[in-house]
């Protein structure tokens, strides 16, 4: 031991805390250990940028979708037909008056409103245009009711007094209509939710590669973390951290550039949606083609998925690949 | 704090690099690995850091058997060893100062804990005025300060330093020699694979010498 004792008194200095003094600035405390440079290179947000922007703009439609369903929707259930066959040899206008006077006793009915011939006609106007012959054709006799949504009234029974009180008198409450709006719907919803789930496994695989050449590319740094005693979920986070970023940058962006196209859509549709009937049909379909915010607050959701995807697919595809190398 | 049992290597069906060694270093003591080059020495560190496995016998360290661990497992005793390896192992995109409290980031410290902890020690390796440059512009001889102070920074119980002065003028060699030592009296166990004959002769050690694939004990 006098060998090293004469080395420790041949050094002046010992180890002992100096009045050093470290800038903040300078030491980086939270200096990132994998470089974001080598984990999300450009090309990769904007691949990400663009699944988020399709994402967007399947959910802005499928939600726009819905709502005009919903509104169409609402306007058939509200609203009942009652339908006057024409019977030989009978008043078709003085029994008109009778059912509407029946119709306007019964509970849970607010209006009735008795249609004219000539509105009756005009309904029948965009199938067989405007022609004398109407008038010589046997064209049922229409009552439009509307149903007192507080209270509403039982319509089977409604339609069996009908038919019982009434020859030739049938009454429609758009039940097929209904059912076929719902399907419609359903069908557009879940084709909707296949084209998102489609984008959502896309992101996935590319995340999958995208994490795989990350670690690839910093090898030695991943080896280094371990020597000095990282674990595998300490370098999972720092490598998520860089694919949380770029999911919430990516998403932000593709989520912008929807926006700005939900924002542009009225203009868009008046400008490329050809003539009036077109445009009226495609308003009919999208209602005037502008989210509400409950629809922007669901691009946002669709925004967070993207970015939770990023992150959590990169931390099990960290986890994976260490876990392949032991 | 090591024990290694019948403890063998070899590559594939290739010939044993080392061969049936076992060893029993307590805690506390101080040793140099020498031996001729090719002889095993940066292999038989890389077993006792767990970054090689023997395809014969047990290594235990620190009292728990040290082959086939878990990842996890091998992360924590990994904290309790501090190794300085001959091609340093710096991450070039980080300062000197943030390389050196990489292993005192990596187990969740705040950084106002250690904040002057890492620059003291930059400052006793000679590394005051390179604290914020890159590895990329420091000298062979500041890389393996730099190395050794990231080694030494969480007061390993266990220092491997694989030619840790073979980069460094005699001076420098001597105050890092002197900082093993002051490491090994504060309680670490200190093994030094080293061909320096002069360093050796500078303290007083056991020396474990490798020759064919065989360790003999020396002092």
């Amino acid at each position: 031991m006098a060998t090293d004792d004469r080395l420790l008194e041949s050094h002046g200095s010992e180890i002992k805390m100096t009045e050093f003094y470290a800038p903040a600035r300078q030491t980086r405390a939270s200096a990132p250990i994998v470089p974001a440079s080598s984990v999300t290179g450009r090309s990769l947000t904007v691949v990400v940028a663009i699944m988020c922007f399709l994402s967007c703009l399947t959910a802005g439609f499928v939600y726009l979708l819905n709502q005009s369903a919903a509104a169409w929707f609402a306007d058939i259930a509200s609203e009942v037909t009652v339908q006057i066959q024409p019977i030989e040899n009978t008043d078709t206008e003085k029994r008109l008056g009778q059912v509407a006077l029946y119709l306007a006793k019964q509970p849970g009915i607010s209006s009735v409103k008795p249609l004219s011939e000539r509105d009756s006609a005009e309904l029948l106007e965009p199938w067989l245009g405007q022609t004398e012959a109407l008038s010589v054709l046997p064209v049922p006799r229409l009552i439009a009711l509307q149903i007192d949504r507080r209270a509403p009234p039982d319509m089977a029974v409604l339609a069996r007094n009908i038919e019982d009180s009434f020859q030739g008198v049938t009454l429609d409450d758009h039940r097929f209509w209904q059912a076929q709006i719902q399907t419609v719907t359903r069908s557009l919803g879940l084709g909707g939710i296949a084209v998102l789930i489609l984008m959502g496994a896309a992101t996935t695989a590319i995340i999958v590669s995208a994490t795989k050449s990350a670690l690839t590319s910093n090898r030695e740094i991943v080896e280094v973390l371990h020597f000095v005693g990282a674990t595998d979920t300490f370098i999972a986070r720092e490598f998520e951290k860089h694919f949380l970023a770029l999911g919430i940058r990516a998403g932000l962006t593709g989520a912008l550039f929807a926006t700005i196209i939900f924002i542009l859509l009225p203009a868009l549709i008046r400008l490329v949606g050809g003539n009036v009937v077109t445009a009226a049909e495609i308003r009919r379909l999208i209602g005037n083609a502008s989210l509400d915010p409950p629809g922007y607050i669901l691009l946002a959701i669709v925004v967070i998925i993207i970015a939770a995807l990023c992150m959590i697919t990169s931390r099990y595809g960290v986890y994976r690949i260490l876990n392949s190398r032991q | 704090m090591i024990r290694l049992e019948n403890v063998g290597l070899h590559y594939g069906q290739g010939p044993e690099v080392l061969s049936n060694i076992s060893l029993h270093i307590k805690p506390g003591s101080f040793h140099f690995l020498t031996g001729p080059s090719g002889s095993g020495k940066t292999t038989l560190l890389r077993m006792l850091f767990m970054s090689l496995q023997p395809t014969d016998g047990d290594i235990h360290l620190f009292g728990q058997n040290a082959t086939n661990v878990s990842a996890s497992r091998r992360a924590q005793l990994r904290r309790r060893i501090g190794i300085v390896f001959q091609d340093f192992r710096l991450l070039d995109h980080l300062t000197t100062w943030e390389n050196v409290a990489l292993p005192l980031r990596v187990i969740g410290k705040r950084v106002s804990n250690y904040k002057e902890d890492v620059t003291d020690l930059l400052q006793w390796v000679g590394l005051g005025d390179r604290m914020y440059g890159f590895p990329p512009v420091l000298s062979g001889g500041e890389k393996q300060r730099a190395a050794i102070a990231r080694a030494v920074i969480g007061k390993p119980e266990l220092l491997l330093a694989d030619e840790p002065t073979g980069n460094v003028d005699p001076q420098m060699a001597r105050r890092l020699l002197r900082l093993f030592i002051e490491l090994n009296r504060l309680g670490t166990s200190v093994i030094i694979a080293t061909h320096d004959h002069q360093l050796m002769k500078q303290f007083k050690a056991p020396r474990l010498e490798l020759h064919d694939g065989t360790v003999e004990v020396i002092g």
